[in-house]
């Protein structure tokens, strides 16, 4: 039997969960405070839905099986997919835009390069059936404060236009099969096979610099400036537009000083139509939060409509906040509460429910114990009080580093209680 | 952001340290002398903080952001590709990967390879997918060194291996029949470095990117 687990999925201990979960419910409690309504989606997926919407090398990556009937089901890897088959399916009667938000683990066969792990977090939130820059901002701002909700201080956002690129695409004149390899060279991130495929193209245009250029296109409003004396085509000059729209509303939203205007942002060309952005924190060698517009993907499930949204990988934020200069602490129990006899146990059991309603984490012992016993077991539980209970109308109360002191229950609870407020 | 802050690169041990190390001089950014290197693994200047790794370790340390930017083999990357950018052809440290068979041997060309092709490498990605973009069926044996020996004793029909000038091989008695890739040193960069510190590391990128042309 194996007792660690099958490779790249992983028990995630106490501390680790706990983190985990607050970090969750920070980010699902802002979506909420921007009005986006909390669904679940199945951990489990039609292969036709997934096949709908998700790229090659996406669905290479599922977990597929067939279920009794014999149909193809595979472990969901995403869940924008899911979303857009929500929405275009029992959600199809109500008014758009809908703004929406989901939390859960994701599957893929292949360890992430990074971890190690199959299975990860993710909490997303999608705008559908809204365009233009307005919603584009709103995402994006929604995404900075949710960083911001995880305790995460310092941050960035990258934020680019998937239109630049094609429009250059575009304009740029070299033949379609090299147009095909500067994609993949692109994707790949290899500027060096980049270079040497525009080398050997005789015509060089501002888009040949602009590709070129790719990594250094970056900065403030300067940027746009730059590219726009360079670009002569409709399509690039229009997204330049819309990014210094949405740079605007970003400022309004109070998070201007964390935007930085990417222009070279790579990024999965084919499924995303506008702008894009990326989160990144401190630190960390990769980003913590990615989106942008896919205002292609509801049409393949037959409700046409433009979406926004993003996804934040939680198992990258807590591994951030574990790593911080004062990572947090797995919260204490707050009493351990120890008996003797019947009528101790009733004491016991009483005490215990009152300190609970007042919001502290209580542990009642399951055995009866002597005094002296029940202070090595206060040792184990770590709590940072223990009360004894040997009758009914009176407890001993000890808190560390002070003498034991005899009391009414009551006082213990309303001590405690205040104390902790 | 400041412009100040030190940035992190991680150069390989090997054929190409001295390579690296006379960039690093050039571009006026760290005079490294090869017995300092010979002491210590992690040398800091003013700006830069150097950190000398096996050629094999230098994407990792780059993808996970422990370096801004790396020094690396082409070699290396084709059969680790992972998030970084490659920004810069550095021009130095040039070989090529080929297939090698003994001299004796009837293979040349695809229409004399046997309907299964046995092959010893240290590029087992790059060379199966080589192999395989030419309709070849291939079994590669990974082997982590000498490997030409292996046809020698009859383990595998040919290599797939790194030569500079081709002696190893003549002295081994293998011939080269073809070239998958030619490869010299790359500059590159962590995706979230680029982006967050951008004007530290790209003025670092600029100086070795000047210090490489004026050297090639």
């Amino acid at each position: 039997m194996q007792l660690g687990g099958v490779p790249g999925f992983r028990d995630l201990l106490p501390l680790e969960a706990e983190i985990l979960r607050e970090a969750q419910e920070s980010l699902l409690a802002e979506m909420r405070r921007w009005g986006y309504r909390h669904v679940i989606t199945p951990l489990v997926e039609a292969m036709d839905v997934l096949d709908l919407g998700l790229g090659v090398e996406q669905r290479r990556r599922l977990f597929k099986f067939t279920d009794g009937r014999g149909d193809v089901v595979a472990l969901v890897g995403e869940r924008t997919v899911p979303v857009a088959r929500l929405v275009a399916g029992k959600l199809r009667t109500a008014a758009l835009p809908l703004r929406l938000c989901y939390a859960g683990p994701v599957v893929s066969t292949e360890e992430s390069r990074f971890q190690h792990r199959r299975e990860t977090y993710q909490v997303g939130a999608e705008l559908i059936g809204a365009s233009g820059s307005v919603a584009d901002a709103e995402v994006i701002a929604l995404a900075a404060k949710c960083m911001e909700a995880t305790g995460i201080r310092r941050y960035q956002i990258d934020v680019g236009h998937a239109e630049f690129f094609h429009g250059i695409m575009d304009a740029v004149r070299l033949p379609e099969d090299v147009k095909a390899a500067v994609r993949t060279a692109l994707g790949a991130r290899d500027f060096v096979g980049l270079e040497a495929l525009l080398e050997d193209t005789p015509l060089r245009s501002a888009e040949h610099e602009l590709l070129l250029r790719f990594p250094a296109l970056r900065g403030g409003l300067e940027i746009l400036d730059a590219a726009a004396g360079l670009v002569r085509n409709e399509r690039s000059e229009k997204a330049l537009a819309q990014l210094r729209e949405v740079y605007d509303l970003l400022t309004d939203h109070g998070i201007g000083d964390v935007v930085i205007l990417d222009l070279g942002a790579i990024r999965d060309f084919d499924y995303y139509t506008g702008v894009i952005f990326e989160g990144y924190g401190p630190d960390l060698g990769r980003p913590v939060a990615q989106g942008g517009r896919y205002d292609g993907l509801l049409a393949r499930f037959g409700r046409a409509a433009p979406a926004t949204g993003f996804v934040v990988q939680l198992d990258l934020v807590s591994e951030m906040l574990t790593r911080a200069a004062r990572p947090p602490e797995l919260p204490r129990v707050d009493a351990a509460i120890a008996w003797r006899g019947a009528a101790g146990l009733r004491g016991a059991l009483r005490v215990g429910s009152t300190l609970r309603l007042f919001g502290m984490r209580a542990v009642v012992d399951t055995e009866s114990r002597s005094q002296e016993a029940a202070r090595n077991w206060w040792e184990a539980v770590g709590a940072a009080n223990l009360i004894y209970c040997a009758d009914g109308s009176t407890v001993t109360w000890s808190a560390r580093g002070q003498r034991a002191r005899r009391l009414p229950p009551e006082q213990v609870a309303a001590r405690l209680a205040g104390g902790i407020a | 952001m400041t412009t100040q802050e030190t940035v992190s690169i991680a150069i390989p041990t090997g054929v190409l340290l001295d390579g690296a190390r006379g960039l690093l001089a050039t571009s006026g950014l760290a005079a490294l002398s090869a017995e300092e290197l010979g002491r210590q693994l992690l040398v800091e200047r003013e700006r830069v903080r150097v950190i000398i790794v096996r050629p094999t370790d230098v994407p990792a340390y780059v993808d996970y952001g422990a370096a801004d930017l790396g020094i690396v083999g082409k070699d290396i990357l084709w059969e680790t590709p992972g998030s970084h950018y490659e920004l810069v052809d550095l021009h130095f440290g040039g070989c090529r990967l080929v297939l090698a068979v003994p001299n004796a041997s009837a293979l040349d060309g695809p229409q004399t390879w046997p309907p299964l092709m046995r092959v010893a490498t240290k590029y087992p990605r790059t060379a199966n997918a080589w192999f395989e973009a030419r309709g070849q069926a291939v079994e590669i044996v990974r082997l982590h060194g000498s490997v030409e020996l292996a046809p020698q004793v009859g383990l595998v029909d040919g290599i797939v291996d790194l030569t500079a000038s081709g002696r190893t091989l003549r002295e081994n008695g293998l011939r080269v029949t073809a070239v998958l890739g030619s490869s010299t040193a790359r500059l590159i960069a962590n995706q979230a470095s680029l982006k967050t510190r951008t004007a530290s590391v790209q003025s670092v990128v600029s100086r070795l990117r000047e210090a490489s042309n004026h050297a090639g």
